[in-house]
């Protein structure tokens, strides 16, 4: 039962399911039909993505440092280079801290940040990045706050969220316990016996797995009084099933030159390590199960990720949805993604089945135009609506940061919110429109916007006609007719001759401001 | 500049604007009225310390047996040595040694000096060791999860709400958004620095269409366009220009004195900055982050403590002309673990400090009573317990600023505590 859409609902759809698309991507989704994107989308190879990857293979970024003592200054273009590099090749970031300036410490996280910002915009698998996004923001970790996480930033992106995004959720579990990043950001790495670290227990359940909402707070220690617990399935956890978590964590850490013992160090490779002496062996209770003293090896910390794993069926499909439908979510899609969820615990693509649920669902079709856009998502939809050729650079990363989306840099777990007033406020706003216009007018040295080429000089009518139909998959006349009045351009005269400059700035006013307007805010 | 730690990264602010004098303009498009000419009102300050302050750090009972047992002595104030911290005076317990944070030399000033009252052991009523629910419930300004389910607003929406006098209220951020405080209130404006002026993107022709294409779009998002360009406007036209037309930089009434408060400079500077341009402000909220000290506190806290103390005093001298109209309140969502983890870092905890520090507050002198740190007095045997509501606080905070009692609807459900008398009286000369 194939869905047609026109393509104002197509380009809706893109802009929620990805990062939105071109015109010729509108016009051939409308043609194939929704679930056959989906089906394709679902199943993403590297291979056919010819365009991004060579993208990635040219893109150069500034990197920029004075010389000192024990190096010599550098002001270069330099390729990225971290990103295939397995984590205990670029560790000696971190253990040679002293022979280089932090500019190349903080490399690796600058350049998984421009990859990221380009494959929003060109990748053609919009719903693999889009689904990247929602898992760095809930499994969050700030590679501003950590040189470590900085530097570890590379792996986790590709090894982890990348490897598991469409996967299967235990799997991306034990993966993000395990990951340098998180042992880090969430200090699990020092945590010892005796005195556990509770960060990351704690936000495992909170955020992670179960959700707040089964936050027993006032249960505190009382856990047969949790719903469920006699049975062995609380409905959720005490703050005693934190501390206990976190003992069965203890152990898991990170090779990074640490002393064991009088004897013993650590190798310094950035990669995971269970360490037997830093375990807490002792028997534990959590979640109502009991563990038997002395587990073997990383025993005790999987049963818990084991246990953890069995619960967040509604909070996380309710969180998907959320994100991916952006209006109102139907009792029916939340119930069907839950029990496919909970149905396909087992199988290596769990969340991509969830994910066809969701997007074939009524409330998806019905959400169009319901979800505003965050700061990446309306530079990338952007780019894609108007054809522009971007490279990113720090200047508009920054301005991604100024309207409320510092990529890989939001300080508390939680990650970034997915609320749209988060997005809004008068800054936000403000960042909102220069992002556009500085896209357009290459005020950051992404690149010129020369319209001219595909549309020659058109009559300002006619260019606003364009770029709307290229960004909402329509042009109203209302809002033509305010945009063109707005810029105080007569409608039929010619912006200028093909080939002048200024027809080209007019061009790149006209576009921008066509992304400027309230209907591409949201998808 | 790029911040380099993660404990100065989450530094915003949110300044309300309103305004309660003759001679208002209005601005159209927000129904926005601001006072013209020295329009300096009260101005309440309302400083979130992101992440949960160790109170038992920054003010410790620095000879209690159980706590020097509890802890390792780097995560306590010590009594002698170099790094001894401040003894203070009418502290809660006379038999304890009070201490404030070596770093904290300029609250121990203003504590001494009688600007700065000091509130241990505050908090949430209720047992909440998760961030996010403890920070909902003191932005909805509630201590229950039921009534957090059933509030659709922030304390501050409601208190502005009850404001007859003040026309309306703008909202300016650092870290994007209004804080949830002023959940219900749309009259809200964010701004995270002033340096390069506050305009639209492409002035003036942009300044032209946006005016146009947002001046009947529906919804969230046309409100929002509308809001924003005229909060930029009044905010914009405010600012001092050079003959060149470029803003001014910010020229803080001392030279240099933000210089080390790190990034919680910026968003104090901003406040101090739109106070003096007499735009009407009358509440800001500022957030501070970074206090989630879960490893490594000693050096994370050092540091903390000294931008802590430095900005608040930085911005307290920046503002001495309005001394007897200014109030700032500064609140945590807990306090942290009565023991330290083998981290060198304590985890999630309940009681806290609370500072108010303002020129009609009694100062120099601790509210509220010391529930102790024995076995039986902390909470569930693990946690300094919460001694203080924290709505007790902002209620005579808001009283104080208000010059009257507060409504009833501004913490639903709270009956109050018994008055702690943080004010010399409960009013503020307004204007």
């Amino acid at each position: 039962m194939a869905q047609r859409w026109d393509a104002a609902m197509v380009a809706a759809a893109l802009g929620r399911a990805g990062f939105g698309g071109s015109p010729d991507e509108v016009t051939r989704v409308a043609s194939i039909g929704w679930e056959d994107w989906v089906e394709e989308q679902l199943r993403p190879t590297d291979g056919v993505d010819s365009d991004c990857q060579r993208r990635l293979r040219q893109l150069k970024l500034r990197i920029k440092y004075n010389a000192a003592e024990k190096w010599s200054g550098v002001d270069e273009m330099r390729p990225l280079k971290t990103l295939d590099q397995p984590i205990e090749s670029i560790w000696p970031l971190i253990t040679k801290r002293a022979e280089m300036d932090g500019a190349e410490r903080r490399r690796p996280r600058d350049e998984v940040i421009a990859a990221t910002i380009l494959r929003a915009c060109y990748s053609r698998w919009g719903l693999r990045e889009a689904l990247v996004g929602f898992w760095h923001d809930h499994f969050n970790v700030d590679a501003y706050g950590s040189e470590q996480v900085a530097v570890a930033l590379p792996s986790y992106d590709r090894d982890v969220i990348r490897a598991h995004a469409l996967g299967n959720f235990r799997g991306f579990l034990e993966a993000v316990a395990t990951s340098a990043a998180m042992l880090y950001y969430l200090s699990n790495h020092s945590s010892r016996a005796g005195a556990a670290n509770e960060n990351y227990a704690r936000e495992l359940f909170e955020l992670h797995t179960l959700g707040r909402d089964a936050y027993f707070n006032d249960r505190y220690d009382r856990w047969r009084d949790v719903p469920g617990a006699l049975r062995g399935a609380p409905e959720g956890y005490i703050d005693q099933d934190v501390y206990e978590a976190a003992r069965a964590l203890t152990g898991w850490t990170v090779e990074d030159g640490t002393n064991i013992d009088a004897q013993r160090k650590l190798p310094e490779t950035g990669r995971f390590v269970y360490v037997e002496s830093w375990h807490d062996g002792y028997q534990k209770r959590v979640l109502a199960r009991e563990f038997d003293a002395f587990q073997p090896a990383m025993a005790d910390g999987r049963k818990v990720l084991d246990l953890v794993a069995e619960h967040p069926a509604r909070f996380l499909c309710t969180k998907l949805c959320r994100r991916f439908i952006g209006g109102k979510v139907g009792h029916d899609t939340l119930a069907a993604a839950i029990e496919t969820w909970t149905r396909n615990r087992a199988r290596p693509d769990q969340i991509a089945r969830v994910m066809r649920v969701i997007l074939t669902s009524k409330d998806f079709a019905q959400g169009a135009g319901a979800k505003l856009r965050r700061p990446l998502n309306l530079a990338a939809a952007f780019v894609r609506g108007v054809g522009l050729d971007v490279a990113p650079t720090e200047g508009l990363a920054n301005t991604l940061a100024g309207a409320g989306q510092r990529l890989f840099g939001w300080p508390t777990p939680m990650g970034l919110p997915d609320d749209p007033r988060m997005f809004i406020g008068t800054n936000a706003m403000r960042q909102r429109w220069a992002l556009l216009l500085g896209l357009a007018e290459n005020w950051w040295g992404t690149g010129v916007f020369d319209a001219t080429h595909a549309m020659g000089a058109p009559s300002p009518h006619l260019a606003v006609e364009r770029f709307l139909t290229g960004l909402l998959g329509r042009a109203d006349p209302t809002l033509t007719a305010s945009i063109l009045s707005g810029l105080g351009m007569p409608e039929s005269v010619s912006v200028g001759l093909q080939g002048a400059p200024d027809t080209q700035k007019k061009l790149a006013r006209i576009a921008a401001a066509c992304g400027m307007t309230p209907a591409f805010q949201a998808a | 500049m790029r911040p380099s730690r993660r404990d100065i990264l989450r530094a915003g602010i949110s300044v309300g604007l309103g305004a309660a004098l003759d001679g208002l303009s209005p601005l159209p498009g927000l129904g926005l009225a601001f006072a013209e000419g020295n329009a300096a009102g009260p101005l309440l300050v309302v400083l979130h310390l992101r992440g949960g302050a160790d109170g038992l750090h920054l003010l410790s009972p620095a000879d209690d047996p159980d706590f020097v047992a509890a802890r390792q002595s780097e995560l306590r104030v010590a009594t002698t040595g170099a790094d001894a911290g401040h003894r203070i005076d009418h502290s809660p317990d006379e038999r304890i040694d009070f201490r404030l944070h070596p770093q904290a030399n300029a609250l121990f000033d203003l504590y001494r000096e009688g600007h700065l009252a000091l509130i241990p052991a505050a908090g949430l009523a209720a047992a909440i060791r998760s961030h996010f629910v403890a920070i909902d419930m003191i932005e909805h300004g509630v201590a229950d999860a039921a009534a957090l389910a059933r509030s659709d607003s922030g304390w501050l929406a409601r208190y502005l709400r009850g404001q007859t006098k003040a026309t309306s209220a703008l909202t300016v951020a650092a870290a994007g958004a209004p804080s949830g405080e002023y959940l219900g209130w749309g009259k809200a404006l964010s701004v995270p620095d002033l340096g390069g002026g506050f305009g639209v993107p492409g002035v003036p022709p942009m300044a032209q269409l946006l005016g146009k294409v947002y001046a009947d779009a529906q919804g969230a998002v046309g409100a929002a366009g509308r809001d924003a360009l005229a909060a930029i406007k009044l905010v914009d036209e405010h600012l001092p220009r050079d003959d060149q037309g470029k803003p001014i930089a910010y020229q803080p009434a001392q030279k240099g004195a933000y210089d080390l408060a790190g990034d919680f400079a910026r968003p104090l500077k901003v406040v101090a900055q739109l106070a003096k341009l007499d735009v009407g402000l009358s509440v800001a909220t500022v957030d501070f982050g970074g206090w989630d000290t879960h490893e490594n506190q000693p050096g994370r806290f050092r540091v903390l403590v000294e931008r802590l103390s430095v900005g608040l005093s930085a911005f307290w001298n920046d503002l001495a002309p309005r001394h007897d109209r200014l109030t700032i309140v500064v609140q945590t969502e807990f306090g942290r673990r009565f023991r330290s983890n083998r981290s060198a870092g304590t985890d999630h905890g309940r009681g806290s400090l609370m500072m108010v520090l303002g020129g009609k507050v009694q100062g120099g002198v601790c509210y509220g009573s010391w529930p102790g740190l024995k076995a039986k007095d902390l909470d569930e045997g693990v946690d300094l317990a919460v001694a203080t509501d924290y709505r007790q606080v902002v209620s005579e905070v808001l009283a104080a600023h208000r010059g009257g009692p507060v409504a009833k609807d501004v913490f639903p459900g709270y009956a109050g505590q018994a008055r702690l008398g943080l004010f010399r009286d409960d009013r503020l000369s307004h204007g």
